[in-house]
Parts: structure tokens; C-alpha cells; sequence
């Protein structure tokens, strides 16, 4: 699957940071041939978490998510959908 | 992907081709090229002047550094990796294999390990070598009689069990690397009583660096909020991959060295680039140990800066 390895990534360092596991969601949407964008949903009181002070969590995952779409010769952006 | 290049600020040609030089693990500064960007200007009445930037690249002849995957995945990642976790885990767990030979083209005819070699450099920085060992883990507990040292932000309150945050930022690498699907080895322990070290080693693992060390630095970052968020605490913590750490604070000393001196003969002060904290106190450190000049940071953070300045000398 396109963007597996982003998945992952983003799924283990968000599950790493909320408190609430169960309600994380993270999907992959294919953008274009080279393009997935990670969707990352919290329960409402982590979405700060995984933001950070001046988005500087988010900033971190999303040059890891971008690390992990290289390993697969993509392009990965990550969205925080509230 | 042609040739891999770094872009230097510095007062002099001759200070970029050292710091290139340290940084990309080369033996003279004939293995590089030079590309003036910016030519560095004088600083008038003494202040600051303005580091030029050059772009320095590894001449042709020597094997370029790659900075991703593992040997065989340079090329072949597009895709590759991800059609099977089983066949990218196998090629990559041959290219291991080839780490030594790798770091030997690498390094020019500097022979021996690289593990040999770092554990050089880490003595070298006052007498702390990492001698991590084989222990995996190697989070020790002994807390008792800690240093003295100035308070930081995150840490005066309690100091909760370090060894229970190493334990957790060595969990947590170790279930990124998996993540990713590489191979490495995570090697966690406590210095000093308040400082985690965390080091990753394998040439797989290396992927993680980026450039400038990006990916690396967002790493910590997180690294540091998995802590805090699983410990509520937040020790100093400090991250190395594949030696990219050491290696760049070894180019940044000789280059801090270098304009010390240079600040030494001229009188003038310099002003350095804007650096994180972790990175001036490496050039006040090796200021400190030059007569003549004396070193102090100006501005506020994230663009604080050092300046290095004539000492009086009565």
C-alpha cells in the first residue's frame, strides 16, 4: 500500500504523544502518483498534543512523515483534522 | 542526488573548507570544492561583519556520503521497500554487512571502525567517551550525589527517576526505527546524573539524519515530548545518529577555533550565525580554552547568537 511507511510513522509517534490511543485515527490519502497527505484525527483533547506550542509537534512529525515517504519514494504532508 | 554539498557561513574560505572537511569525514581539504556564495564582509567599528556563505561539495574523486538507506536501497527505495516488509528487512540487513567498507571509502584511508573512531572523538570532548558498550539499554539508576550545575527551564523542579525517562526514549526510538522498517541499534544511557544520551547506531538507521541533520533534530523533538508527555519530566536529552552529532560538533569546534584565532590577531569581534543552545555551548567552550578572547550571546532566542570578542588583556 502507498504510504505504509508514513502511516506507520505517524501512527506510532502520534499514538506516542496522545493520551487517548483509542480515539487516534490516521489515514492515507493519495494526492497524486507521488502524494499521500497523512490525516491525523485525536480525541479533542489531544489534538493540542500533537500540535504542540507554536506547532512545533507538528512541525517534527510532519519532517519524520516526509522522512518515511522518502523511504517509499514519496512526497507526505500531514493534516491535523479537528 | 548529483553531488552532495553543504552551505557554510563563515569568515573565510579557509574556515568553510575546514568546517566541510570535518563535516563530511575527509582527510585534506583537497577533497572539496569551493563555491563562493556570499563573499564574507568586514564588519565596521568592530562589530559583527558578515560571514560569507560558500557551498562546498566533495570533489568527484572519493564516494560520495549518501545520507539515506541502506546499501542497497539508495536507488531501489522508490517502491521497493514498499512492496514487502520481508524483502526490504533482508537486503537491508545484508547491507549492514557492508558498513565497514562503506565507512572506509568514506573516510579516505582512515581505516579501523567507525565505532573505534567516535569513541576517539567522544574522549576527546573532555574525558566523557561514550563507551556505550553492548548493552542495549544501559539506563543506570545511580542517582545519588548529583553534580551541581546551573538549573534549566524543564528540569529545576524533581528530577523523576532518570532511568525511567532514558528507559522511555529508548523505548520510543526503538519503535521508530521499526516504524520505518530499519535496522539499528539504540543505545540509552544517563551522564552526569541529569543528561540522557541516546545514540543510534547502524548505517540503515542513518536515513534519519537528513540534511542539516533535520530529521535528526525533529526526532528530539519528539523525543522530548514523548518524555514529558509519558514521565512528566523533561531531562536534558541528547540524540546521535550514525555519529552525525559528533561529527558536526567536531567541525563546529575547529571552526569556532579557527575564528577565535582570527579574532585574536584582528581585535575584532565576530558574530557567529544564530545557534541553538547545545551548539554555543560548544563554541564557548573551545573560546574558553584560548587566551585573548572571551565569548558571550547576544539576541533572543531561536535566533541567539555568539559573539567572540577580544578579551582585556591587562
Amino acid at each position: 500500500m502507498k504510504g505504509e511507511i508514513v502511516h506507520k510513522v505517524v501512527e506510532y509517534v502520534s499514538g506516542e504523544i496522545v493520551s487517548d490511543r483509542d480515539e487516534l485515527s490516521v489515514t492515507i490519502v493519495e494526492e497524486g502518483p507521488d502524494e499521500v497527505v497523512a490525516e491525523v484525527r485525536t480525541a479533542k483533547g489531544d489534538m493540542g498534543r500533537v500540535i504542540g506550542r507554536r506547532g512545533r509537534v507538528a512541525k517534527a512529525i510532519r519532517t519524520v512523515a516526509q522522512a518515511a515517504a522518502d523511504e517509499e519514494g514519496l512526497e507526505a504532508g500531514v493534516e491535523f483534522v479537528d | 542526488m548529483s553531488e552532495e554539498w553543504l552551505e557554510i557561513r563563515a569568515r573565510s574560505r579557509e574556515d568553510a573548507v575546514a568546517a566541510a572537511v570535518a563535516e563530511l569525514g575527509l582527510d585534506s581539504a583537497k577533497q572539496v570544492n569551493v563555491e563562493v556564495v556570499e563573499e564574507p564582509q568586514k564588519g565596521l567599528l568592530g562589530f559583527g561583519g558578515k560571514d560569507g556563505l560558500f557551498r562546498v561539495s566533495k570533489a568527484r574523486s572519493s564516494s560520495r556520503r549518501r545520507r539515506r538507506g541502506g546499501g542497497s536501497s539508495s536507488g531501489s527505495s522508490k517502491g521497493g521497500s514498499s512492496g514487502g516488509k520481508g524483502g526490504g528487512k533482508q537486503s537491508r540487513d545484508g547491507s549492514s554487512e557492508s558498513q565497514g567498507r562503506r565507512d572506509g571509502n568514506r573516510n579516505g584511508n582512515r581505516s579501523g571502525n567507525r565505532n573505534g573512531d567516535r569513541q576517539q572523538r567522544g574522549s576527546r570532548q573532555d574525558g566523557r567517551s561514550r563507551s556505550g558498550g553492548s548493552g542495549k539499554t544501559k539506563a543506570e539508576s545511580s542517582r545519588q550525589a548529583p553534580k551541581p550545575k546551573e538549573p534549566r527551564k524543564e528540569e529545576e523542579a524533581d528530577m523523576p527517576d532518570l532511568s525511567e525517562q532514558a528507559t522511555v526514549v529508548n523505548d520510543f526510538l526503538v519503535g521508530l526505527l521499526e516504524a520505518f522498517g530499519l535496522e539499528g541499534d539504540v543505545e540509552t544511557s544517563v551522564k552526569d546524573d541529569d543528561i540522557i544520551i541516546a545514540n543510534v547506531t547502524g548505517e540503515q538507521a542513518e536515513a534519519l539524519i537528513g540534511p542539516k541533520g533535520q530529521i535528526l533534530q525533529a526526532i528530539l523533538e519528539l523525543t522530548r515530548t514523548v518524555v514529558q508527555r509519558k514521565t512528566q519530566a523533561g531531562a536534558r536529552i541528547r540524540l546521535d545518529i550514525g555519529g552525525y552529532t559528533e561529527r558536526r560538533r567536531e567541525a563546529l569546534r575547529i571552526y569556532a577555533g579557527r575564528l577565535a584565532e582570527q579574532v585574536v590577531e584582528d581585535g575584532e569581534e565576530v558574530m557567529l550565525e544564530p545557534m541553538n543552545p547545545a551548539d554555543r555551548k560548544v563554541v564557548h567552550d573551545v573560546v574558553a580554552e584560548i587566551d585573548g578572547v572571551r565569548s558571550y550571546s547576544e539576541g533572543e532566542e531561536p535566533r541567539r547568537s555568539v559573539v567572540i570578542s577580544p578579551s582585556p588583556t591587562d
